[in-house]
């Protein structure tokens, strides 16, 4: 279950030296906005002399769902990376990682959520150190989240904004503090044209500078 | 009452199962009907795809592949979900079951010129309990924000009944827990069990639901659980 992972790309022997960005995109519509969002991300990234792994979850067709025999073996660091080996490579390639997604239902599409559970394991982005967890994404050295929501700031904020709490808590936690760029448009189902535009035009020019 | 239980683990013997029954087992005592969505029993697939995507505002069509779901939905009064929080919040699977289900016209409809804010469907649901178990302690749970406890508790909440009743009990660092306070755990959410189910008494004046749907169980407002 969850074995055959395809989309196996080039170059996924451990570099840490260089820009290396692991870009994660998570939509299934190539005509969406995060679609846009994820473009103008890869290309702002290109110009600011990252080398760009391009992750799109969708198109790669990765399967989210933690199998029993994983879940099993999720504590063996001889063999946890095993069904996921290529995606671990290329997070541990990275020395930057960069989230490009919608929030829908107040979280993470369900195959970023996956990319967490069967991904970051420990061994990867963590380790258990007398029962605690220590972080262990120290190669990542940059953080860069670019998403839009449905609902208001506001109506976000009363929900306690889930992916940002976890995003700038939980997973800087495991990159020891990694320096974040959060960059977030609310309200987008009744976002206009120009402001649509506008938050395009912030998301290239801080990502150039990233 | 009528109760939809989802639940979620990839192992049969795991200490969720065993959360599972505790609940069928006090819906059972109180003659509650009850229906489980196993989302790993019934391989459910949890990634929105192109074509959900392009059907999602198409209230017509938007539910034709998870028709069974949303017919359980309509029909329960209460939504009791059993999973184990994985990096502190839903499992994939569930999430998807989130992404896939809760679409416009079932759950919520989405904003127009005459009603410019998202109204929400989930009215006849009148409780929402929670129960689930965690790696990280309390206090590094809180410290995260509990995302996963808080898409639930807020974000689902909103959808439903105003005076939708809350119920959240959460197993902490489950990684050393010891037969006793898996036990514990468990007397625990037959308590809240039972508080669900149990007949309560309303404060003086207070009407019943506004939605004039009867039901023999007199919640007061939601109390933090």
């Amino acid at each position: 279950m969850g074995e055959a992972l395809n989309g196996e790309p080039a170059g996924t022997e451990i570099n840490r030296t260089g820009k290396r960005a692991l870009l994660i995109f998570a939509h299934p519509v190539p005509e969406s906005f995060s679609a846009a969002l994820h473009d103008a991300t890869r290309e702002a990234l290109g110009k600011g002399g990252w080398h760009v792994d391009d992750c799109d979850l969708n198109a790669e067709g990765f399967d989210p769902i933690l199998s029993t025999q994983e879940r099993r073996g999720y504590h063996d660091l001889e063999t946890n990376t095993q069904p996921v080996k290529c995606y671990v490579d290329r997070l541990r390639a990275a020395n930057a990682l960069v989230f490009v997604y919608p929030v829908w239902n107040f979280g993470y599409p369900a195959i970023l959520k996956g990319f967490f559970d069967r991904v970051f394991l420990p061994g990867v982005s963590f380790k258990l150190v007398n029962g605690k967890v220590a972080p262990n994404l120290n190669h990542i050295k940059k953080m860069a989240v670019v998403t839009t929501y449905g609902g208001t700031r506001l109506s976000a904020t009363l929900a306690g904004d889930p992916p940002r709490a976890h995003m700038t808590r939980s997973v800087r936690y495991i990159t020891r503090g990694a320096p974040m760029e959060y960059l977030a448009l609310y309200d987008m189902n009744r976002a206009s044209d120009q402001k649509r535009a506008s938050f395009l035009h912030t998301v290239t020019q801080t990502m150039e500078r990233f | 009452m009528k109760a939809l239980i989802v639940y979620c683990h990839p192992s049969e013997g795991s200490f969720n199962h065993a959360v599972l029954e505790t609940v069928k087992t006090e819906l059972n005592a109180v003659g509650a009907e009850h229906r489980t969505i196993d989302l790993y029993g019934e391989n459910f697939q949890p990634v929105l795809t192109l074509e959900d995507w392009t059907e999602y505002e198409d209230t017509n069509c938007n539910t034709a592949r998870i028709t069974g779901h949303v017919d359980l939905l309509t029909w329960c009064d209460s939504l009791i979900f059993v999973y184990p929080t994985w990096w502190f919040g839903l499992p994939a699977i569930l999430k998807g079951w989130l992404d896939r289900v809760l679409v416009p016209g079932v759950a919520f409809s989405m904003p127009t010129k005459e009603c410019p804010r998202i109204s929400h469907n989930f009215l006849h649901i009148k409780n929402l309990a929670v129960f689930t178990t965690c790696g990280a302690s309390f206090w590094f749970t809180k410290f995260v924000g509990s995302p996963g406890k808080r898409m639930l508790m807020r974000g689902l909440r909103s959808c439903l009944n105003r005076r939708a009743r809350m119920i959240f009990a959460a197993h902490y660092q489950m990684d050393s827990s010891t037969p006793e306070t898996r036990a514990k755990h468990l007397t625990r959410v037959s308590q809240k069990m039972r508080r669900l189910t149990g007949k309560r008494t309303l404060p003086p004046g207070r009407p019943a639901f506004a939605d004039g749907v009867s039901d023999t169980i007199n919640d007061t407002m939601g109390e933090p659980a």
